[in-house]
């Protein structure tokens, strides 16, 4: 198993798996399938810790880190490479415990399924599903940045070693909002704005579509700044070094 | 033109500074000033050289006054002219106008509020060598505490300039302190903008801000360039007036960076540090503060730029609280745990 086998799993669990709670909010009608009660359970042979389960409970939906006491379903992968390829819309067959529960899995499929809108391939043309493409986006990269750090990623820890308390902020006007706090070694990413001080560095989007062009890599960041699309306020130098390392999450996370 | 040449008694520490002292300044615009408003006069108590009112005197000696050494006279008759009309702007060493004439400044100028504008020389420890007799670091503290006085630290020459102006275009006391040493210009020219009660912006940032007021402004403006050549952003906002203090800078500055340093050539009791944290204990903001300036102690016998740095209020000083607060915990914070 390498390091970056096992922070790409991180990415997915922490970062991605979780965001099919945003997509059940936007999709109501997913929502009316969910069981009542149920627990599934994503894990590998090659860890036995490094894993999340989708649990229902009462028609809402929750992503639980780590190895669920009781899961009714578990999907187990032969290593961390074979679950990331699985969450990466690749072909690798898990092994599957509790078949009984299997509709479990028909349950949560769309779910799966919606979070493909995140690959890079994925363009919608629709503008609510680039809006979710822009919001989903934002949300797994500010958190995917975090798991980067507290995965041990070398990159990531020399940012974040040392730095004073500080805010990287994500705005879309009239659309979602996220931001990173780091300090002094220690990460937290968050939804919505931060207010209890000023970012550091703060990226504002006027448009979705200013977003979505600049989130997808449609537009370079120059150009994206030159057209408007994107307004960088505070520390140029912590633009740059953020900016390297969403590339690096982009780059982990992309099969 | 040297030291001795130049002053009567011991004012200079440098030669040639015509044009660069505060005092110098001061001088020439009071004198240019008086030209436009025959309401000014000018009182002073035996150190017309000294604090360049002498400048003045000689354009005008029909509206220059010297009491001797009788400076809570001088006061009570300054009062007595602004209640007749006149502009009385008073010069004197800090130490003598705060503390010597105090209880004057109080009664006669404050009271009645008398627009009396009372321009402190030497003060802080810019008169290093002259000892601690003739240091002044306690005079914004007094100042301050007088109701209807309006209290200004200019930071160099030509702050100086835009405050004498701007006090006399106001009507009440006003207390402006200088200093006495060789000051390096921190603005280039006249070309900013200037108002009593507004802090200027010097440096922006968002990691860090030092408020600073008086000489150490340029040595706050230099840790600011080192600071973000180390990858610290440091604000840096000269509070040249104390009193009326900008609120709204202050608690932007909490709110944006939410560390504060505070640096003053004066006591860390009473003066601009006190003045800040008043402030946001007002408004009940929470950040980490710490005050550079005299920390409860008479200041050593020496150089005025030498006493800056062992009190910790040049640019080394300033970085080394800078480091000690970057690490200082903020707000209660164990939760690390990501929003999913």
């Amino acid at each position: 198993m390498s390091e970056q086998d096992r922070l790409v799993s991180r990415i997915y669990l922490r970062s991605i798996l979780p965001l099919v709670k945003v997509l059940a909010e936007e999709k109501p009608v997913l929502k009316k399938a969910f069981p009542k009660r149920g627990v599934i359970q994503f894990i590998t042979k090659e860890d036995g810790e490094l894993g999340a389960a989708v649990v229902f409970e009462d028609g809402i939906i929750d992503v639980e880190q780590g190895v669920h006491v009781n899961p009714d379903l578990v999907i187990t992968f032969k290593t961390l490479a074979d679950m990331n390829t699985f969450f990466g819309g690749g072909m690798a067959l898990p092994s599957i415990k509790g078949l009984k529960k299997i509709h479990l899995l028909v349950r949560i499929l769309p779910l799966l399924l919606g979070l493909k809108i995140l690959m890079p391939d994925a363009m919608p043309t629709d503008p609510e599903k680039r809006a979710l493409k822009v919001k989903l986006t934002l949300y797994m990269i500010t958190n995917a940045l975090s798991q980067l750090n507290k995965g041990g990623d070398t990159m990531m820890g020399k940012f974040t070693k040392g730095s004073p308390d500080r805010i990287y902020q994500w705005t879309v006007t009239d659309g979602p909002c996220a931001y990173l706090r780091v300090k002094n070694g220690k990460t937290k990413a968050g939804r919505g704005t931060y207010t209890r001080r000023r970012p550091f560095v703060h990226m504002m989007f006027p448009s979705i579509d200013g977003a979505f062009m600049v989130l997808t890599s449609q537009v370079a960041l120059v150009d994206a700044v030159k057209e408007g699309h994107v307004v960088t306020e505070g520390a140029m130098e912590g633009s740059k070094e953020i900016g390297l390392l969403m590339q690096r999450v982009e780059e982990l996370v992309t099969p | 033109m040297s030291t001795q040449e130049k002053g009567k008694g011991l004012t200079w520490t440098i030669d040639d500074a015509d044009h660069m002292t505060q005092a110098e300044i001061y001088g020439e615009v009071l004198t240019q000033l008086g030209e436009q408003n025959d309401s000014i006069v000018a009182l002073t108590a035996d150190l017309a050289n000294s604090t360049k009112i002498g400048k003045f005197g000689k354009k005008f000696p029909n509206r220059f006054f010297n009491f001797g050494i009788a400076e809570s006279n001088m006061f009570a008759v300054a009062s007595g002219m602004a209640s007749a009309g006149f502009t009385p702007v008073v010069s004197t060493f800090a130490v003598f106008a705060s503390l010597r004439a105090g209880e004057f400044v109080r009664t006669d100028v404050c009271y009645p509020k008398r627009n009396v504008k009372i321009i402190a020389t030497h003060s802080g420890t810019s008169f290093g060598q002259a000892g601690t007799t003739h240091h002044c670091t306690e005079d914004l503290a007094i100042m301050r505490a007088f109701p209807h006085m309006t209290v200004i630290a200019p930071a160099d020459a030509y702050e100086t300039a835009k405050a004498v102006t701007a006090a006399l275009e106001m009507d009440g006391p006003v207390y402006i302190r200088i200093g006495r040493s060789f000051e390096p210009p921190l603005h280039k020219n006249l070309d900013f903008d200037y108002e009593i009660g507004k802090a200027i912006t010097l440096h922006e940032g968002t990691d860090v801000t030092v408020i600073v007021a008086g000489r150490p402004a340029l040595g706050a403006l230099e840790a600011a360039e080192i600071a973000k050549r180390n990858g610290i952003s440091m604000r840096v906002l000269d509070m040249h007036t104390i009193k009326p203090i900008d609120e709204e800078a202050i608690l932007q500055a909490v709110m944006d960076t939410r560390r504060i340093i505070t640096v003053e050539d004066h006591s860390v009791i009473g003066g601009l540090g006190s003045a800040v944290a008043e402030v946001i204990t007002k408004y009940g903001k929470s950040c980490v503060m710490r005050k550079l300036g005299l920390q409860d102690e008479f200041a050593q016998v020496g150089y005025p730029d030498d006493l800056l740095h062992v009190y910790k209020m040049d640019a080394d000083g300033i970085l080394e609280c800078m480091q000690e607060i970057m690490n200082a915990e903020i707000e209660e914070d164990d939760d690390w745990e990501d929003e999913d």
